[in-house]
């Protein structure tokens, strides 16, 4: 058995074991005598503490509402989603760097953006800050189940938002993000958390209150400091928010972006916008602006490096160019100038204006595109032509301020109050402005640019389609709209779809007629080349603008521009062979615009772009493209 | 009868009648740490209907309390039937794999915030550090009972501290406060009951006393400074590092004289603690039980402490004398502290409450503890005295 050598007798010590005994009998003591003092003398204060914050109420989210298209389609839903939050107060700070390494590597994040992210936390170091959405399921449980390795992270189950056509209306719809720590303050009023997501571009952000909806209160008990232990009972449900129905068809929204796609691609263009609405009621039936995003990168937690490179692009694709950039509108702004030239009577629409290839004003030369000029023409013959030099003299008679007029009564200069976040107002020049601007009144000059829309003149692609769509309608001037009702999570219309007549052009009809058949005599002098054997009859303008620096040859970079609007019964009839009689009227279905940010082809490539969704719109078979106008040219003067 | 020979005992115990063995079981040790077992699983039972699971849940802190619990019987059991003589025979390979598993823990644990502490083996985590404590005291007992009457000399002293310095470095390093200063207390505890001279003790204290500072500055990490200081501070810093303080002094302050009664705390769940439901457990058990629960669990531990210190006073072996303080330094040790710590009279340490903290290893450990002092009972006549 045992190998152990003979066993010595011990050496015990009843005073050691005395002492021993003692120590045990003190210490014990002293505890009990410490309980005493705890329990019975401070017990109450104690008990007090313990139960007088003991419950508070609480909000509880809202479902938030969803946004489906004009068709009933939907495009956008809530998705369960797992959610990584973290509470700073949890999170000792010797061991901060080591969580947020453990974090990153299990969310594939970059740490950096989780130390942003609590940094940025607008609430207290109790409040949660959300780190990461969409985790995936393996993640999220794996985390869940570190608990003891990664104090203060937190993992719930949320709902995210679920963008089903992603990049197609990404400017429109936009996104959620965490709420701007500079901007808490104001909604915590408002019943907003700290971690909560707030709408922020696109009809997310506009009707932000409506989807929302109305957050429940429950009772929860809390411990002494203040953290939530557990649900006692639900004292408000919440109310989910309404859900938005857009005036988009997400179809033609498609054959939208497949038309400007397409131009793009083929004229090597890098921005640019194609608006479609409905001229008689401000309907935005779609909107593309590109390039553009996707939203579900937010939805789904965005990284910094994500968001730096878009935002650093320089083509913005974050920004909706068709509201939030201002551009000159060129030769489409000769609107203004015709319609106030022939509404203030210094014009008829038989006067004929001598045109040639320049005028000159104070010794300096203003020249025409077309640097033969185009001979005595009237106001038919020069909006076709696009004569600069009759649109010149046409500002001139109306001069700076009437000139201005004309132009805020087609709403340039002022947002057109379409519901989406960031519009620009562009801008119209009149001696006020200039005088506020840079402390001089016009100067004829300045004034001849502004009649062509060039100079001072700047304005947004869908002003400019607000003004065509005015111009079709028989002069109102509409606000745009892209949500055409609201609709409540019972499937009540909380807010119909109602037409917002922002202004009413104070011109007679026969002067807007007057432009209209103009707008068609620019198809028919086939100053837009074969876009007039379409099948459809349509008025249109074209506009090139140039901007920024001129290159070697003194040649300047141009954006070009086309806008149409397309009448009710739009197919050619024999009894309307030129389609003037149908443009008279005031009844257009449809108006189209497309801007061509820095367009250096042979021929305007927005007239193009136009014709392409309109053949995709119509569903014409015939290909009337013209490819070859969109080849790389910096002669701009082929197609004023 | 007459003190029998070495040879004589060895054979007579074989042969010896069941009732005999029985007679020199010490029933009561078992009976008072049977219950304080019980009072764990009780807390276990409450902790895990406060948790919202239900109690029977497979990953409920109470089945899981169970499972430990029949598991500890078992080692018990086996310990007690285990000729503890071997332990001598086997000291070195015991310490050995005592160092080894110390080193495992480092090498592949886990634990909270990046401390490794617990090593997973199969669906459970072990925490080897508290095995580590028992294995100490029986390599420990082995040595000083081999130099009994040469304990006067340093050198001897010195060996002892010598033999428990790797164990010592490895916990911490993992880092683990409080087992180092329960193994210096076990140390100090078992040096003083064998007789070791009370001069060098003295100087050895002396000597640790004045490397307090060192420590402080070079080897204590700022959270534990912070935990360490938390309990001076007169106004805790109730969002900080004073917060689990605050928060258990509330829970036992409520307690009142007989408690809310057990899953009727409020401040019980404290899921708040990063080690909830484990070291600050007498919280919530001073919160539902109130005072008379409080000192229910010490009149256990006191009674259990007594009859440890019985065993090791008739053991005719001065390894039992030895090994029997050792485990009692550990246990009180363990019990002052860790009390001390939830009613802040004691600094924050993770030091575990002895049968009640839930945690598989301490059980189990202590099981293995009483049960080599079980076989060292009942492998001897008793003492005459």
């Amino acid at each position: 058995m045992s190998a152990t050598s003979p066993t010595l007798a011990p050496d015990r010590r009843p005073l050691r074991f005395l002492t021993f005994g003692l120590i045990a009998v003190i210490g014990l003591s002293g505890l009990t005598a410490r309980l005493v003092y705890l329990q019975l003398d401070q017990g109450h204060q104690y008990a007090a503490l313990s139960t007088v914050n003991h419950t508070v109420m609480q909000p509880i989210v809202a479902p938030r509402g969803l946004i489906y298209d004009r068709k009933g389609k939907l495009l956008v839903t809530n998705v369960p989603s797992f959610t990584v939050k973290l509470r700073p107060a949890d999170l000792p700070l010797d061991q901060r760097d080591g969580v947020v390494a453990q974090l990153a590597a299990l969310l594939s994040m970059d740490p950096a953006d989780i130390n942003e992210a609590i940094d940025a936390n607008p609430g207290s170091r109790f409040d949660l800050v959300r780190i990461a959405q969409d985790v995936p399921e393996a993640t999220a449980r794996l985390i869940s189940e570190s608990g003891a390795t990664l104090p203060g992270v937190d993992v719930s189950v949320d709902s995210r938002r679920n963008y089903l056509t992603g990049p197609l209306l990404s400017q429109i719809i936009g996104y959620e993000g965490a709420i701007p720590p500079d901007q808490y303050e104001k909604l915590r009023a408002e019943g907003y958390q700290p971690d909560d997501l707030i709408g922020r571009a696109g009809v997310e952000q506009t009707y932000e209150t409506q989807l929302r909806g109305v957050y429940g209160t429950e009772e929860v008990e809390r411990d002494a400091s203040g953290r939530k232990l557990q649900v006692l009972s639900t004292v408000a449900d919440p109310k989910p928010g309404d859900s938005l129905e857009l005036t988009i068809d997400t179809q033609q929204q498609k054959l939208a972006q497949k038309a400007l796609k397409w131009g793009m691609r083929k004229a090597g263009l890098r921005r640019g916008v194609l608006i479609v609405e409905n001229p008689q009621t401000g309907e935005i039936l779609a909107m593309v602006s590109l390039p553009t995003y996707d939203d579900n990168l937010f939805a789904k937690g965005i990284s910094g490096k994500q968001f730096k490179v878009l935002a650093n692009d320089p083509d913005k694709p974050f920004t909706n160019h068709a509201i939030a950039e201002h551009y000159p509108p060129g030769s489409t702004y000769k609107l203004v100038a015709g319609t106030g030239g022939l509404a203030d009577r210094k014009i008829t629409p038989t006067t004929r204006i001598h045109t040639a290839g320049f005028i000159t004003l104070g010794g300096t030369r203003f020249y025409d595109w077309n640097h033969a000029g185009f001979g005595p023409c009237t106001i038919m013959c020069g909006f076709a032509h696009s004569s600069d030099t009759f649109f010149y003299q046409v500002a001139g008679m109306l001069g700076a301020n009437r000139l201005a007029y004309w132009a805020h009564q087609y709403g340039f200069g002022k947002p057109t109050g379409i519901d989406l976040p960031g519009e620009v107002s562009g801008i119209v020049p009149d001696d006020k402005w200039k005088m506020e601007t840079l402390g001089q009144p016009m100067f004829g000059g300045e004034t001849y640019q502004a009649g062509i829309g060039q100079g001072y003149d700047v304005a947004t692609p869908i002003q400019l389609i607000t003004a065509y769509s005015a111009l079709a309608n028989g002069g109102k001037v509409l606000q745009p709209q892209v949500v055409r009702r609201v609709i409540g999570p019972d499937g009540s219309v909380v807010r119909g779809f109602k037409p917002i007549v922002k202004n009413r052009l104070p011109a007679k009809q026969s002067v807007l007629a007057t432009m209209r058949r103009a707008a068609r005599n620019v198809l028919l002098v086939r100053h837009t080349y074969n876009l007039v054997d379409m099948p459809i009859v349509m008025g249109g303008k074209s506009g090139t603008a140039e901007f920024g620096i001129r290159d070697s040859k003194g040649r300047l970079p141009f954006h070009s521009w086309f806008v149409a609007f397309v009448p009710k019964h739009a197919h050619k009839t024999k009894s309307d062979p030129t389609g003037m009689k149908a443009v008279s009227r005031t009844d257009a279905q449809l108006a189209v615009m497309v801007f061509a940010y820095d367009s250096q082809t042979l021929g305007n490539a927005a007239t193009e772009i136009v014709k392409y969704y309109l053949m995709l719109h119509f569903g014409i078979k015939h290909d009337y493209r013209l490819p070859q106008l969109l080849r790389k040219s910096n002669f701009y003067q082929t197609s004023n | 009868m007459g003190v029998l020979s070495v040879e004589a005992r060895v054979s007579s115990w074989a042969t010896r009648s069941v009732g005999a063995v029985w007679r020199l079981y010490d029933l009561q040790l078992t009976i008072y740490a049977v219950l304080l077992a019980a009072f764990g699983l009780v807390m276990a039972y409450t902790n895990s209907v406060e948790d919202g699971s239900a109690v029977l849940d497979a990953e409920s802190t109470f089945l899981r309390g169970l499972m430990w619990a029949a598991i500890a019987i078992v080692v018990f059991a086996a310990a007690t039937a285990f000729d503890y003589k071997w332990l001598k025979t086997l000291a070195w390979p015991i310490y050995v794999a005592n160092l080894g598993l110390l080193g495992l823990t480092l090498a592949v644990g886990s634990g909270v915030g990046g401390s490794a502490r617990w090593v997973s083996v199969g669906p459970f985590t072990f925490q080897f550090s508290e095995l580590a404590k028992i294995l100490t005291i029986v390599v420990l007992a082995n040595y000083l009972s081999a130099r009994q009457g040469r304990l006067n000399s340093l050198p001897s002293i010195l060996g002892a501290c010598v033999l428990v310095a790797p164990a010592w470095i490895l916990v911490m390093l993992q880092p683990d406060l409080g087992t180092s200063l329960v193994f210096a207390a076990v140390l100090a505890g078992m040096l003083f009951m064998s007789g070791a001279s009370l001069r060098w003790l003295g100087a050895l204290g002396a000597i640790a006393g004045a490397m307090v500072p060192f420590a402080w500055t070079h080897i204590l990490h700022d959270y534990q400074r912070e935990r360490l200081l938390s309990f001076l501070s007169p106004t805790p810093d109730i969002q900080g590092a004073g917060y689990q303080l605050y928060q258990s002094l509330i829970a036992v302050g409520s307690g009142g004289l007989t408690g809310k009664g057990l899953t009727n705390g409020t401040q019980n769940q404290l899921n708040f603690l990063p080690v909830q439901a484990t070291d600050f457990v007498f919280a919530i058990l001073a919160d539902e039980l109130g005072l008379f629960g409080a000192l229910v669990l010490f009149a256990l531990f006191a009674a259990l402490l007594w009859r440890v210190l019985l065993c090791g006073w008739r053991s005719r072996d001065p390894f039992g004398l030895v090994f029997a303080s050792g485990l009692a330094t550990m246990i009180l040790f363990q019990v002052l502290v860790n009390v001390g710590m939830v009613i802040g009279v004691m600094p924050i340490t993770g030091i575990p409450l002895p049968f009640v903290t839930h945690g598989g290893a301490s059980l189990i450990s202590l099981a293995l503890g009483l049960g080599v002092l079980q076989s060292i009972n009942i492998r001897q006549t008793r003492a005459e005295w």
